[in-house]
């Protein structure tokens, strides 16, 4: 396919498609019209590229092994006003510490929630659970059966993750800052 | 440790009278703050630092809160001072009538018991810090604050994001609907199935009807006539009635009456008239109505 032809094409299914595109998807639907893999990732890199300037209202990224299409940040509060809506409603700290605790340890239930956080965290992790940022994935065999929660794909989107691995590990971060004393 | 915990800690109590000379020291009134401001955090000696009361997401996290203010470490925690400043924490929640959770409590009697467990003198074969399993337990915790932290910020940003056909996922109730565009063969459509859902849900109640004719009372009619006409023809009888109730009434006790023999049924042929005779046993009506007083007492 011709690269004018391709670039379009990206920017079209990117603008209509309601979640990440994945090259994978993308390369089937249009074998017959010969798009590649590395085709199609060397235009979209080149599109987001193009597209990352001050004067562009669109911004491609990745997010969930996928590409999308998204506005940038600094221009929520002028489409907030334009559409007529509120702000999203920010992520408690009780939930982000939940969705961190799932993230970093799932599948993982409630009470190992509770126990981590030494909070009872069974209301936040129903609110995760509308917002579908977690998901129920089965149940632990052990007394009780209690529910498995993962982070979903919406989660990744959301954080701008493409993989649930992509998170630095929480070990790093605090070795950096402390070393532990030397016990007595 | 601070020995005047009992006098109570009341908005604007001095509580500390030897530190007057520092004004600033006086003020231990609880401060709600959302951000500790870590220039308020160096530790007076004297006093104990002053009791905020931040946003604690669990008492981990205030004990975590607690450790930093203190500038002590997490490994090494002063177990006796901290329990101290977290009962303080607790009383200033009290005194501002915040629910305090059941979780914050736990903590404070698991601190207590450490304390306690500290002043003892440790036996040779102890080994272990009593304070070991709390340390893990924050230091787990404080990884997890660390991560929430990079997704808090990773939020601020992100969810000012926008994404095509935005506008299908807000939720419905905050669209406004727009009656002028409402479908009123959708509307119409949404009333029947909610119906028909309430319908299901709610089944018409079970009706018992009053007892209207008793068996025994129809036994004692046909077999009073029997006796007086000597011949009774049923079918057309029971045609006559137009109250199924009775019909089946009568009918059971005509069937009751040949079982017992106090009358005979005779039919020619199929379908034809059956007739009713007087048979050989004679009822005794005295009876009867005994046994159906009996049995209306029963019910009542």
């Amino acid at each position: 396919m011709e690269r004018e032809l391709l670039g379009a094409l990206i920017e079209a299914i990117l603008l209509t498609a309601r979640g990440p595109v994945t090259t994978e998807a993308v390369v089937e639907a249009l074998a017959e019209d010969g798009v590649t893999a590395e085709e199609f990732n060397s235009a979209v890199e080149a599109i987001a590229v193009s597209w990352d300037r001050a004067d562009s209202g669109v911004r491609f990224e990745r997010a969930a092994g996928g590409w999308r299409c998204v506005t940038p940040p600094e221009l929520d509060p002028y489409l907030r006003a334009f559409h007529g809506v509120a702000a999203r409603q920010r992520l408690s700290q009780a939930a982000l510490e939940v969705l961190a605790i799932v993230a970093h340890r799932q599948p993982v239930t409630v009470p190992e929630i509770n126990f981590i956080r030494g909070a009872n965290s069974s209301a936040v992790v129903r609110t995760l659970l509308d917002r579908s940022l977690v998901r129920v994935a089965g149940r632990k065999k052990v007394v009780g059966k209690p529910f498995l929660y993962r982070t979903t794909k919406e989660f990744l989107v959301h954080f701008g993750l493409d993989r649930p691995e992509d998170l630095p590990d929480p070990e790093e971060l605090v070795a950096s800052e402390e070393e532990p004393a030397p016990a007595d | 440790m601070r020995g005047q915990s009992g006098t109570g800690t009341g908005a604007g109590t001095n509580r500390h009278p030897e530190a007057g000379a520092d004004p600033e020291a006086l003020d231990v009134r609880p401060v709600i703050l959302t951000r500790v401001n870590e220039e308020q955090l160096l530790v007076d000696e004297a006093t104990g630092p002053p009791v905020e009361l931040g946003v604690f997401s669990g008492p981990l996290d205030l004990l975590l809160h607690l450790i930093r203010q203190n500038e002590v470490s997490i490994y090494d925690i002063p177990i006796a001072t901290i329990c101290d400043q977290f009962h303080a924490h607790l009383e200033a929640m009290h005194e501002l009538d915040l629910e305090v959770a059941g979780e914050f409590l736990w903590m404070a009697s698991w601190l207590l018991a450490l304390k306690s467990r500290l002043l003892l003198p440790r036996h040779e074969d102890e080994q272990e810090d009593p304070r070991q399993e709390l340390v893990e337990r924050l230091l787990e915790y404080r990884r997890v604050k660390e991560l929430a932290a990079i997704l808090y910020e990773k939020d601020v940003v992100r969810r000012c994001l926008w994404t095509p056909g935005f506008d299908a996922e807000l939720p419905p109730g905050e669209t406004e609907l727009d009656w002028e565009e409402v479908d009123l063969r959708l509307l119409a459509k949404a009333y029947l199935e909610v119906m028909e859902r309430f319908a299901v849900a709610h089944p018409p109640p079970l009706q018992l009807m009053p007892l209207r004719f008793r068996v025994h009372d129809k036994m004692r009619e046909i077999y009073e006539r029997v006796r007086g006409e000597g011949l009774l023809a049923l079918l057309r009888d029971l045609h006559r009635r137009p109250d199924v109730d009775e019909v089946v009434a009568l009918f059971v006790a005509t069937l009751e009456l040949v079982r017992l023999g106090a009358v005979c049924a005779e039919q020619g042929r199929q379908f034809a008239e059956i007739y009713l005779r007087p048979g050989p046993l004679e009822l005794d009506l005295e009876r009867l109505a005994r046994l159906d007083r009996e049995e209306a007492g029963d019910g009542a």
